[in-house]
């Protein structure tokens, strides 16, 4: 029974997608190796820093820390990669960038996922808003201050 | 990590089923049990028991007077749920303090039970509302009042071949508070936290639980005794019940926390959490 592979089928950006996951398979490592989408990082593999952050059924979730195999037929996974022609994502990284939020890279497609999350339910976040929900992504090149300057002038674009 | 067989369940009877064999395990949302599993701390796991399928463990509902809440709602399930908020705010304040965003997505109230550990943060507001633990194995299913449930760090009354299947809640509108200390304000492991419950049926009553200050959770019934004996609750009672729960606490010192802190804190976080009830009435 041992190293079976099972069956799993999803949609993935936007198609209904099938693979073969050993047991022990994270959602991660499906995205990157099976799909080669290389996006979400894998930063701790623990759940702490927020890198490998997906969206699963339009919340963010971890996805160092959910196993492949527990995807089910209706479950909807979204990757950064996925958002290239949305509105806001793209308004979102546009910030980013012009607010210098950007130093490594590595956090970004995490933090812009969880910052996406963040204005679709929250329009006018103030900074305690954008601090609570960015605390599960952590940036270890720069404080956050640029980062949250940049969510604060994503949200104040899209009403202008 | 992957030498180990997948079982999707279907149902909660082939899930029992399959947890009976030795080196088997039940996995929820996950959150704990696979950086455990990638840190190699289970050598002899054979296999996992997906419960994420079985609906009737992701819901929330009445009957009659009572809430059940199933084990595999995540803790933004509950943070959301409007009859929750209503009715068990503590319950709902210590989710939303568990992890991020992204953990209270995945993570579920069934999995910071049965992980058993004294800092789960809804184990707490679970005592004060005096919660029983449905457990659910092959021949049926038991009660366990929650404060029986806990043996010691890690260790529960869950058997092999049993899961939890919910939480029954008496349907009692109650006001509560919740509140942690941990390395930083969001999205860390509580070095001691304290859940409060209040209502009224004509006098007030007072539940109070705290963690992460003994090998399981802890009931401050000496003083939830003493504030339900107060004519009012003045600064003196608050000061005097902080005491109590500080005398009450027998915390250790481990790689979280001190001792000493710990049981300072445990009168601090009574104190500031009876005012906050004060002060929202």
């Amino acid at each position: 029974m041992q190293n079976n592979l099972i069956k799993i089928s999803f949609k993935l950006n936007g198609k209904q997608v099938e693979s073969e996951v050993l047991a022990g398979m994270t959602v991660l490592e499906l995205l990157r190796r099976n799909f080669r989408l290389t996006a979400a990082k894998e930063g701790c593999g623990k759940g702490e820093c927020g890198a490998c952050t997906i969206m699963l059924n339009d919340q963010p979730i971890n996805s160092c820390l959910k196993l492949a195999a527990t995807l089910k037929n209706d479950d909807e996974i979204i990757s950064v990669e996925g958002f290239n022609e949305d509105k806001l994502m793209n308004n979102i990284q546009q910030a980013f960038v012009e607010e210098g939020a950007v130093q490594c890279g590595f956090c970004i497609p995490g933090m812009t996922i969880t910052s996406y999350h963040l204005l679709q339910n929250n329009p006018n976040p103030d900074e305690h808003a954008i601090k609570q929900a960015l605390s599960g992504n952590i940036c270890r090149c720069t404080g956050y201050r640029k980062i949250e300057a940049a969510v604060k002038k994503a949200a104040d674009r899209r009403h202008e | 990590m992957s030498n180990f067989e997948f079982i999707r369940a279907t149902d909660i009877h082939s899930a029992c089923s399959a947890l009976k064999n030795p080196g088997y395990m039940a996995v929820a949302g996950g959150s704990d049990l696979i950086v455990k599993i990638r840190n190699g701390m289970y050598p002899d796991l054979k296999g996992l028991v997906d419960l994420s399928g079985l609906e009737q463990l992701n819901q929330i509902r009445t009957d009659e007077n009572k809430v059940i809440i199933g084990s595999g709602c995540t803790m933004n399930q509950i943070v959301n749920d409007r009859l929750l908020q209503d009715y068990f705010p503590v319950l709902t304040k210590a989710a939303a303090t568990v992890g991020a965003l992204q953990i209270r997505n995945s993570a579920t109230i069934g999995g910071n039970v049965a992980n058993a550990s004294p800092a789960g943060d809804t184990i707490p507001a679970l005592y004060v509302l005096e919660a029983r633990v449905v457990v659910t194995g092959v021949n049926g299913s038991r009660k366990i009042p929650i404060e029986e449930f806990f043996i010691s760090p890690g260790k529960s009354k869950l058997e092999p071949g049993e899961i939890i299947e919910g939480f029954r809640l008496l349907l009692n509108k109650t006001r509560g508070e919740f509140l942690k200390l941990g390395e930083r304000r969001a999205h860390a492991i509580s070095k001691i936290n304290l859940a409060v419950s209040t209502w009224n049926d004509g006098r007030d009553h007072y539940r109070i639980a705290m963690g992460s200050v003994a090998p399981t959770v802890l009931r401050c019934k000496e003083a939830e005794e003493y504030l339900e004996n107060c004519e009012k609750i003045s600064p003196e009672a608050i000061a005097r019940a902080a005491e109590i729960a500080s005398n009450t606490a027998r915390p250790i010192s481990d790689l979280r926390s001190t001792k000493a802190y710990r049981k300072q804190m445990a009168g601090v976080l009574l104190s500031r959490a009876l005012n906050k009830l004060i002060q929202s009435a």
